[in-house]
């Protein structure tokens, strides 16, 4: 599983949800699997897409919000799982493209290519519902189970890399308007 | 279940009368329709923690971990049509300079801002002098609009402050100075 299928996966499993991506290939993948409205693609701020993800979730119970988070820019925000398991938003499902790289930046290794546990991280914080992913079936049976969530819930997907090829605009404003209006709260 | 501990603890709710100028931070920030506050603590925010919680309970009080963090749940809440602040110290802001250059300000996102301020000539720790110094040119360099808190009316600064961020959607930040916060 690459980590655009994986993001195609995720895409048709849950058309309705707010997605956001973390910046650089999972952004791109996301770009690449389908440009919907509901996107919010980071263009930088390393490791605060699971925080982006929180907000939106506290802010809109009524809407089912998912992180594509890469470990290792989750790694760069662990405390992110504390507050997420202190506060247990039902409708967060944070997705970790763990490819065990930093393939943004040109590939270098990341701590989980040593054996760090994400999901066991997030198990420790309290986000019980974390489980660790490597194949497109997984995947598809644990969104499945979460169409109605009772606790936030961390879903390491170990994935291959995908070599995106496009991108999103970079018109950050325009990224949130049209995200912001797909969710029913439009700025103006 | 959330879990979240009160704001303030009960350190702080035993520690003497109110202060007015936490107050007048609470006021403020609520007058301009703020809905969150996202924060990590320090002892002159607990002050404003408090008023919220005695007063204002219609304001979320979000806990982070750390600064940067802070700023992103606050952007995610205002994506979901929420109106944040964030509180934090300044030391903080050290921590949370990225995710203020590469989010908050490109993609204008609004929200006020409010400074613990440590450092300055009544700083007990030398440590802080270098952040607090260099708060306002942080602000200044990525182009967050600032004001320090008079010794009175601070509830006028912080409204004027919070109501400008939501009607340009550039963030305004209030530093709260020390010979304030110790009054």
């Amino acid at each position: 599983m690459t980590r655009l299928d994986a993001t195609r996966v995720i895409v048709e499993a849950c058309p309705d949800a707010a997605i956001v991506a973390s910046l650089g290939h999972p952004a791109y993948d996301l770009f690449a699997a389908a440009d919907r409205p509901r996107n919010f693609y980071t263009w930088g701020s390393m490791g605060v897409a699971s925080s982006i993800g929180l907000g939106i979730a506290l802010a809109r119970p009524d809407a089912r919000v998912v992180v594509l988070d890469g470990d290792g820019s989750l790694l760069m925000n662990l405390g992110s799982l504390a507050t997420v398991g202190m506060l247990q938003p039902p409708n967060l499902t944070i997705v970790v493209m763990d490819n065990e790289l930093y393939a943004t930046t040109g590939g270098q290794p990341t701590a989980t290519a040593a054996g760090a546990d994400l999901a066991a991280a997030a198990r420790a914080m309290r986000i019980e519902e974390s489980v660790t992913v490597r194949t497109e079936a997984e995947l598809t049976a644990r969104l499945r189970a979460r169409l109605t969530p009772r606790a936030p819930a961390v879903i390491v997907a170990k994935v291959g890399e995908s070599h995106p090829t496009v991108k999103p605009p970079l018109d950050y404003v325009g990224i949130k308007q049209r995200f912001m209006a797909a969710l029913g709260c439009p700025e103006c | 279940m959330t879990g979240q501990p009160p704001a303030t603890g009960d350190r702080a709710r035993a520690a003497g009368p109110p202060r007015p100028w936490a107050a007048g931070v609470c006021d403020g920030a609520h007058a301009a329709g703020v809905t969150d506050v996202v924060y990590v603590p320090d002892n002159p925010l607990s002050f404003i923690l408090r008023e919220f919680e005695a007063r204002r309970r219609d304001v979320r009080l979000i806990l982070a971990t750390r600064e940067e963090e802070a700023f992103g749940i606050a952007a995610g809440l205002y994506l979901g049509g929420r109106r944040p602040a964030v509180m934090l110290q300044s030391s903080g802001l050290g921590n949370s300079v990225n995710a203020l250059g590469t989010l908050v300000v490109p993609y204008e996102i609004p929200m006020l801002i409010v400074v613990s301020m440590r450092g300055g000539e009544t700083e007990w720790n030398p440590v802080q002098a270098p952040m607090g110094s260099a708060v306002r040119p942080i602000f200044d360099a990525i182009g967050i609009p600032h004001v320090t808190a008079p010794d009175a009316a601070v509830s006028d600064t912080v409204r004027e402050a919070g109501a400008a961020a939501f009607a340009t959607r550039i963030p305004h930040a209030v530093l709260l100075p020390r010979r304030l916060t110790a009054s």
